[in-house]
């Protein structure tokens, strides 16, 4: 097992930045996520440490030991490709035992021995079925899992899995996530985790990091990332329906600060809230305007008028789920404003409902995402 | 397909059928015939005759046609092996390594471009020189040199099929370069290294010009020997036929065996996992 350290690490593909100076540690034993889009260069990350990309500049280090000029062969690490890159020309037997075949590892198994080991993670992944096919009978969820199989089969330093559920259907998804966690838990393993799937990495990590265009704008656990998102960019990317995020004005009024947006959105911003708000502020047409934040699950709606701050709103469209509704409401520039309430919603469509926000959870950003504009016109 | 477009393509698939097959028909039913029966004009001997060994026993015994006939299996083959040794590294490192940033497979293809008689005065200098003429080894030498380039242009399409990232997934595995190489890539390459192979064959196999330029008796090839059967003062068609229709046979094997593998070399995409 070992801690796996990115110092800096900077990826250039020709002229283009991948990668800009990324950093992070990952502890010894620690099941840890990275969360980006696409296009944010998470594999590209996972194959640096892997040693199959070389790193542009910066420092990958392995229990303190820089590995930056280690081929893949040395650094005894353990990948599962989002691709799942199974040779074609084995069998799923084959394709699993071919890492414990490896002269590099001194492994020395007799055949009953390989054989043992190939049919345990074969069966704890529920493939060993499968294990006379060719890859090319497989179905893709079967692939992905005979890929994450030869991943596992080995005792690495560290685990990398790119997506390694992502082509699985909901049901496996789940299953395959509660036996990861085991396999973590078992061996105590080093496990690297890329997923754009923000269920994924909160569900199954120790800690994580946000990516985004290369760089990482947030680390943490997941509690800390979805409940303390950094940037208006977490609060987008994690959730669904994501962070709410409302761009206003700032108004001072007998020394009285407000965040408003139109006549009917007037929220009255007090104390480290109020500090936070004008820290945050930008001038947008000589206006001071600020990005509020607040999670669905983090405003109350009420029949009667909950407080002084609460807002007044016609109902949208209300859309049920299994232990919970979502409340949409429209704002002024035609954004909505998601609620989640626990139960089924009793409020219809256009009925006026008051909106209380939870102080403790309204955030404030800076700029640096646009907001999607949804649902242009009504009828 | 309507009735007109039936009979369109029974047309077209007979025509093309006759122009392949017609060639060889007369080969084999001349190589059977005595001599009286090749020259007759009546029609009707032209498929009814009767068949005799007559020509085959002629060229076997006048003819030093089994010496010849060892000397084309020995060159084909041998420079045939060289050929994919040498091509099978090289388009593996033009495909994996960019090698040369495309210049260098591009002057390998370029050999190929010119026409060989352009390069047959300054090789026979060269080749006298040497002392190199009329030798096995020295025709081999010329095959090589001149299969080498196509075969490095065939295999670089097969080698460039292969998924780079597949030799990834086995380095991380833990296998060396060498071991990725038996292991992953020439498995995976095989339907491309046994079209290359068989093109490189039946081209060593056919090679007529060379042959004929650098080779007088000691090493030359059966092609040479058909040929010289097209004498200044008689044609004699049958030996000739009799031996086109031996030399022909492994040709048309490879042709089988190639159908099979070309089209699966073909739709090797399909092999990706």
């Amino acid at each position: 097992m070992a801690e796996v350290w990115l110092e800096n690490v900077v990826k250039m593909y020709g002229k283009k930045m991948a990668v800009r100076g990324v950093s992070f540690t990952c502890r010894e034993g620690e099941f840890f996520s990275i969360l980006g889009p696409t296009g944010a260069g998470k594999t590209t990350i996972l194959k640096m440490i892997a040693g199959i990309e070389p790193v542009t500049a910066g420092k990958i280090y392995f229990n303190d030991r820089v590995v930056n000029d280690l081929p893949p062969q040395e650094r005894n690490v353990s990948m599962a490709f989002e691709t799942y890159n199974l040779y074609p020309h084995m069998t799923v037997y084959e394709n699993i035992a071919f890492p414990l075949r490896a002269p590099r590892w001194r492994l020395k198994l007799t055949p009953e021995e390989e054989k043992k080991r190939v049919e345990e993670i074969a069966a704890f992944l529920g493939i060993d079925r499968l294990l006379d096919r060719l890859p090319q009978n497989l179905s893709g969820g079967q692939k992905q899992r005979v890929s994450l199989a030869r991943a596992l089969v080995r005792r690495a330093e560290v685990y990398l899995l790119d997506e390694p559920i992502a082509h699985l259907d909901a049901k496996l998804k789940f299953s395959t996530q509660t036996l990861l966690k085991e396999f973590a838990r078992r061996y105590g393993s080093t496990i690297i985790y890329v997923t754009h799937d923000f269920r994924e990495a909160l569900a199954l990590s120790d800690r994580m990091v946000v990516l985004r265009r290369g760089k990482v704008e947030q680390e943490g656990t997941p509690e800390e990332i979805y409940y303390y998102p950094r940037t208006d960019f977490v609060g987008r990317l994690v959730g669904d329906p994501p962070m709410n995020l409302v761009d206003g004005e700032l108004l001072s009024r007998n020394g009285v600060l407000f965040f408003c947006k139109g006549e009917d959105f007037m929220l009255r911003l007090e104390g480290t809230l109020a500090e936070k708000a004008e820290s945050v502020a930008w001038e947008e047409n000589g206006k001071r305007v600020v990005r509020l934040g607040i999670r669905p699950e983090h405003i109350r709606l009420s029949g009667e008028k909950p407080s002084e701050n609460a807002l007044r709103f016609p109902v949208y469209a209300v859309i049920h789920e299994s232990e919970s509704s979502v409340v949409t409401f429209r704002l002024k520039d035609n954004t909505f404003l998601y609620v989640r309430t626990v139960g089924f919603c009793k409020y219809g469509r256009g009925e006026e409902v008051w909106i209380d926000f939870d102080p403790q959870w309204v955030f404030f950003y800076g700029k640096t995402v646009e907001v999607a504009k949804e649902g242009s016109s009504e009828q | 397909m309507g009735t007109l477009g039936k009979v369109f393509f029974w047309v077209v698939t007979a025509f093309v059928l006759f122009v392949i097959v017609a060639p060889l028909a007369w080969i084999y039913l001349t190589a059977f015939k005595s001599p009286n029966d090749i020259f007759t004009t009546e029609a009707r001997k032209l498929i009814f005759f009767k068949p005799t060994m007559e020509n085959f026993n002629r060229l076997f015994r006048e003819f030093p046609f089994w010496d010849n006939f060892l000397n084309t299996v020995i060159i084909s083959v041998s420079s045939t092996v060289v050929v994919m040794v040498i091509s099978s590294l090289a388009a593996y490192s033009f495909a994996r390594w960019n090698t040369g940033r495309g210049h260098l497979l591009f002057t390998t293809i370029s050999t190929r471009m010119f026409p060989g008689v352009v390069a047959a005065i300054p090789f026979f200098v060269m080749y006298r020189n040497l002392g190199l003429l009329d030798t096995r080894f020295g025709l081999a030498l010329l095959h090589i040199y001149f299969n080498t380039s196509f075969a490095t242009f065939l295999l670089y399409g097969f080698f460039k099929e292969i998924p780079e990232e597949l030799e990834q997934a086995a380095m991380v595995d833990g296998y060396s370069r060498v071991d990725i190489f038996r292991k992953i890539v020439l498995p995976l390459v095989r339907p491309g290294l046994a079209v290359t192979a068989v093109f490189c064959l039946v081209w060593s196999w056919n090679e007529f010009l060379f042959s004929f330029l650098f080779t007088r008796v000691a090493a030359r090839p059966v092609t040479v020997l058909i040929s010289s059967f097209w004498g200044s003062i008689e044609v004699q068609y049958g030996p000739m036929a009799a031996g086109a229709a031996i030399v022909i046979l492994p040709t048309l094997v490879a042709a089988w065996f190639m159908q099979r593998y070309i089209i699966r070399g073909l739709t090797f995409g399909a092999v990706k996992g």
